[in-house]
């Protein structure tokens, strides 16, 4: 069987550059593995080491995700190969369309059981891509996952759920999304970063996947800059600690919120 | 050389992707040899605060025609010195469209540069290896019975290596734990604190009289300093400048103001806001120098290890602004031919490695080296009050032999240090030390 | 496609949904609520001030209400509505997901404001953790939103009839167990003043100075994602920002906190914002109300014993 490890290679916003008029350069900003990911890279390495199972590392997006350093860096975290849509067609794409073209390697993909994913993106931290990915494929989705383990015929995984912790048994394909404290993920050392470099990398072109078309689009009308919003920033010298705090106190108290 | 029978894992380990080791690796490479180019980065250049004018002649010897393909920001073909006061200035400005060709200054962003640099290395088949902080040598006794490297350690892994090529800048911690820097200087200390502020390319063109891919580069002393020792800057990129200000600690400690106070009251001052205002602040650091010139040049070469760029002690600092880009190339372009030379002979001792001195001392680095120490010092000896020199001292070669920790294990090396010191922390803390927990 | 005026709302066993229907009724006459789980919930959202409930029956011992997730797909799209609405937390997001993929549409998610705009629906977001703000016109099929879910006040309306619609939810996961959480869950939320701390903290054992803080100042304690996620000091029901928490106290005390944007979304809506901050160029200090420049471990004490009632 095969474990497919959705993630994604993006810039931090906070990097970003944020013009006057609602608009987002992110030619400054560094590239990683998007922060929330790596946990899904470490879940997949423990259970397909208990299964025997191949892990798959599936990522998608403009070309700029494609190159030796992003390579490098998802490979040296536990991957057996890497499969690669790098198209700048979908720069900017929305997650339904991001979804769209992962279900779309998964599937070509063939006997895969389990993807799994982190709870969000670094850069566009909505959370939902995994979720749309599931409906894509038609199969469970699941967030929140704070554990998975191999079973005989499926996996048994942990939710965090509002009242505690839910377990759960599965018994067919599933998506699930991974919490960011799931599991300590391991530095890549140097003899996996030199290895890494000798595994297979599939770079498959958006033409040749069934990718069906977007009914409903977006149209920009305007953009902003979220105001810094009208904060006092009285700044108090620390240097005399209780003068400070002296000075904090009254100041809070006269603004009635102590 | 060791009785390893598997042998190194490459020829050379370059560790840090900065300017001396992305060259060097570049060169190695090159020529054929096995190199890994180790970076404690996730992506080379996001490391470095330093940056601004890169000379870049000498990068043409090693890349020519790199302006038509390298991530440089502007050609300078305006140079400006003005003496601020209070409310005049008086500005020398010498322009010519000829500085242009071939680039004799450009401006880079480090953080855009650097990547591209370190993959010009990884075309030339370099194995660029990012995110990887080395902890330490390996070492061995050599022939001569002299400690001898054999590699590097980071983790649980060990990577072994015919020659290391130290780059890995300003307080290389890896030439220091063999001893290669001693204890740095109490001397010739200076601070600075850099900013890169976005600005429309339609401002930066009209505010300092330029077009298309030329640019200015303004050096500033006098009342923007508040009248410490020392000067600013002002460097025009594509769509943003770069501005700081380089700054004598004895005369800042003596002032009594902070580092960061000095570089409000530099951003603030009238006489430059024609050049700043509406500005938007992207980046912002502070880096202390401990350049000491020529003398501070000591031992560059051991057994199986080579040591680069700002690692080696190579900068000058001319009073406003602090030179070493061209330096890195300088001692890159020395550090590979050396290497090369001495794999090939089977020599990568000391003595095969002896080339390297060799050619630093017959290159302009040196010959640069040794007219700055001649010139009027800007930085006095005599001047550094004791306490703070030893204090400084002793922090760097505590807390970077440690290199690359969390700034929180840095301030504790810091703080450390500062119980043996008369000063407070409050004191340290105001007077730019930002930069050792940038490092 | 022949889009509908209506507005659906789409609920995974949840029965806090008031949020959901204030939200759905300022953009049409008429709401629908498709409902996944107990029949309990289905009831409840039937009293919520809906026009229509479809509840998509009682689930079997064990099954997920994500598990619904296909059926809940397909019931919307049958309704060709105008507009979904649904929470942006837990499963919401996997029913979301399972209609965006059926309808080939984005889920929005940060949602500031959802709007008519002539024929069509204007949807302003905040985008990329916060760092912009953008509005686009939906075109072409329903505008499939995310919102935080929840109940703003007590429902309004005589409850309408329960109607069962006929289900298959996948069979891949069942539900074996679930341990309970020993402490009652904290509600940030709720808190009036939240003291928070951050990286600016050396070690765990000095979490005992800003525990101190918050008990004199009479606040929960918080903290931004380092603390929660990366040392584990704090735990992340706790962490507040874009990964975690965003919250409106009357008072938010920031110690140790640089001020990064993905912490300062979490805040935007505090009343009054104070900073401790031993950097002075720190972020924070443009974006607090008033900040004391100085050490954490000087000026903690300080501020505790400042704030402890007169001998």
């Amino acid at each position: 069987m095969t474990i497919v490890v959705a993630y994604k290679w993006a810039p931090n916003p906070q990097d970003a550059a944020v013009g006057s008029d609602g608009s987002v350069d992110f030619s400054r900003a560094k590239s990683a593995i998007s922060e929330y990911d790596p946990v899904a890279f470490e879940l997949a390495r423990q259970v397909a080491d208990a299964t025997g199972a191949e892990v798959v590392g599936v990522t998608v997006g403009d070309a700029s995700i494609d190159t030796s350093l992003a390579r490098k860096a998802a490979l040296s975290r536990g991957l057996d190969r890497l499969v690669i849509v790098a198209d700048d067609r979908l720069a900017g794409a929305d997650s339904t369309r991001l979804a769209a073209v992962l279900a779309a390697v998964v599937r070509g993909i063939g006997d895969v059981d389990l993807v799994l994913a982190g709870e969000s993106s670094v850069d566009v931290t909505e959370g939902q891509v995994a979720m749309t990915l599931a409906g894509q494929l038609g199969w469970l989705g699941l967030n929140a996952v704070s554990s998975v383990s191999a079973t005989d015929g499926g996996y048994a995984i942990e939710r965090d759920v509002p009242s505690g912790t839910a377990s759960m048994v599965l018994t067919g394909p599933a998506v699930l999304a991974a919490t960011t404290d799931a599991v300590l993920s391991r530095v890549p050392g140097m003899k996996d970063i030199l290895g890494a470099a000798k595994k297979p990398v599939e770079v498959l072109s958006l033409d040749m996947l069934d990718v069906s078309s977007a009914q409903v689009t977006l149209t920009a009308v305007s953009a902003s800059r979220p105001a810094a919003g009208n904060r006092q920033r009285v700044i108090i010298d620390g240097s005399d600690p209780t003068a400070a705090a002296a000075e904090l106190v009254g100041a809070l108290r006269a603004a009635k919120v102590l | 050389m060791t009785s390893d029978a598997a042998g190194p894992d490459f020829d050379v380990v370059v560790v840090g992707a900065g300017i001396a080791g992305s060259v060097t690796a570049y060169r190695l490479a090159e020529r054929g040899l096995s190199v890994v180019l180790i970076e404690r980065g996730d992506v080379p250049g996001s490391k470095n605060l330093s940056g601004g004018v890169l000379y870049g002649r000498v990068l043409e010897t090693v890349f020519p025609h790199y302006l038509n393909e390298a991530p440089v920001e502007r050609r300078i073909t305006r140079h400006v010195t003005t003496f601020l006061n209070a409310d005049s200035a008086v500005s020398l400005d010498y322009s010519a469209d000829g500085l242009a060709e071939p680039g004799n200054a450009v401006t880079v962003l480090r953080a855009k540069f650097d990547p591209w640099l370190a993959g010009k290395a990884e075309e030339a088949g370099a194995f660029l290896m990012p995110g990887v902080r080395v902890d330490s040598l390996l070492t061995g006794p050599g022939l001569d019975g002299a400690t001898t490297v054999v590699g590097v350690r980071a983790g649980d892994d060990e990577l072994r290596a015919r020659v290391v090529v130290a780059a890995d800048g300003v307080n290389s911690f890896l030439a220091s734990s063999v001893g290669l820097r001693q204890k740095q200087p109490t001397n010739h200390l200076a601070v600075g604190v850099k900013a890169v502020i976005r600005l429309p390319r339609a401002d930066i063109e009209s505010r300092f009289g330029v077009s298309g891919d030329r640019g200015a580069a303004h050096a500033i002393v006098g009342d923007c300093t508040l009248g410490i020792g020392g000067g600013g800057f002002i460097y025009t990129n594509t769509e943003s400048l770069s501005l700081g200000v380089v700054l004598r600690l004895d005369d800042l400690l003596r002032s009594g103001h902070t580092a960061i106070e000095v570089f409000e009251h530099f951003t603030q001052h009238p006489g430059l806001q024609q050049y700043l205002h509406g500005g938007e602040l992207i980046e912002y650091g502070s880096h202390l120098v401990a350049e000491g010139g020529y003398p501070m040049v000591g031992e560059v070469a051991m057994n199986g290890m080579l040591v680069a760029g700002e690692s080696a002690g190579l900068a000058i600092n001319s009073g406003l602004t602090v030179r070493g880009m061209d330096l890195a190339i300088g001692s890159a372009i020395a550090a590979s031919d050396a290497v090369v030379e001495a794999v090939a002979a089977g020599d990568t001792s000391k003595a095969g490695l002896a080339g390297y001195r060799r050619r630093l001392d017959e290159s302009f680095v040196m010959q640069d080296m040794r007219t700055s120490a001649r010139a009027p010092k800007f930085l006095e000896r005599n001047r550094m009050y004791g306490p703070y020199g030893e204090l400084i001292a002793d922090v760097l070669q505590n807390a970077f032999s440690l290199d690359g920790t969390p700034r929180e294990h840095l301030l504790n090396v810091a703080r450390h240090a500062l119980r043996r010191s008369p000063l407070t922390l409050r004191q340290l803390i105001s007077d730019g030390w930002a930069g050792v927990r940038a490092l | 496609m022949n889009v509908s005026s209506q507005t659906w709302i789409v609920v995974a066993d949840d029965p806090a949904v008031t949020a959901l229907v204030v939200a759905a009724r300022a953009l049409s006459a008429e709401v629908t609520a498709v409902v996944a789980g107990r029949r309990a919930t289905a009831e409840s959202v039937a009293a919520a001030g809906v026009d229509r409930v479809l509840w998509l029956g009682e689930p079997a011992e064990g099954t997920p209400v994500e598990a619904y997730a296909p059926d809940v797909a397909r019931t919307v799209a049958d309704g060709a509505p105008r507009a979904v609405l649904g929470s942006s937390d837990g499963a919401g997001r996997v029913m979301l997901g399972a209609i965006a993929a059926l309808l080939q549409a984005p889920v929005l998610s940060g949602v500031i404001a959802v709007e008519h705009d002539g024929d069509q629906i204007g949807v302003t977001r905040s985008v990329f953790g916060g760092v912009a703000e953008r509005r686009d016109l939906v075109t072409g099929g329903p505008a499939i939103i995310a919102l935080a879910g929840g109940d703003v006040g007590d429902p309004s309306g005589a409850a309408v009839p329960v109607e069962e619609v006929t289900a298959n939810p996948l069979t891949t996961g069942r539900l074996t167990g679930v341990r309970k959480k020993e402490k009652a869950p904290v509600n940030l939320g709720a808190a009036r003043t939240v003291v928070a701390v951050g990286r600016g903290l050396k070690a765990k054992a000095d979490l005992a100075l800003i525990t101190g803080l918050a008990d004199a100042i009479g606040g929960e304690l918080a903290c931004s994602r380092p603390l929660a996620e990366g040392v584990d000091w704090i735990p992340k029901e706790r962490n507040v920002g874009i990964s975690g928490q965003q919250i409106a106290p009357e008072l938010y005390v920031a110690i140790g906190i640089s001020g990064q944007l993905q912490h300062m979304v979490g805040v935007r809506d505090a009343g009054v914002i104070v900073a401790v901050n031993s950097d002075k160029a720190a972020l924070i200090f443009k974006q607090c109300d008033y900040g004391i420049v100085g050490d954490l471990y000087t000026v903690v004490p300080a501020l505790t014993a400042a704030l402890a009632p007169k001998p």
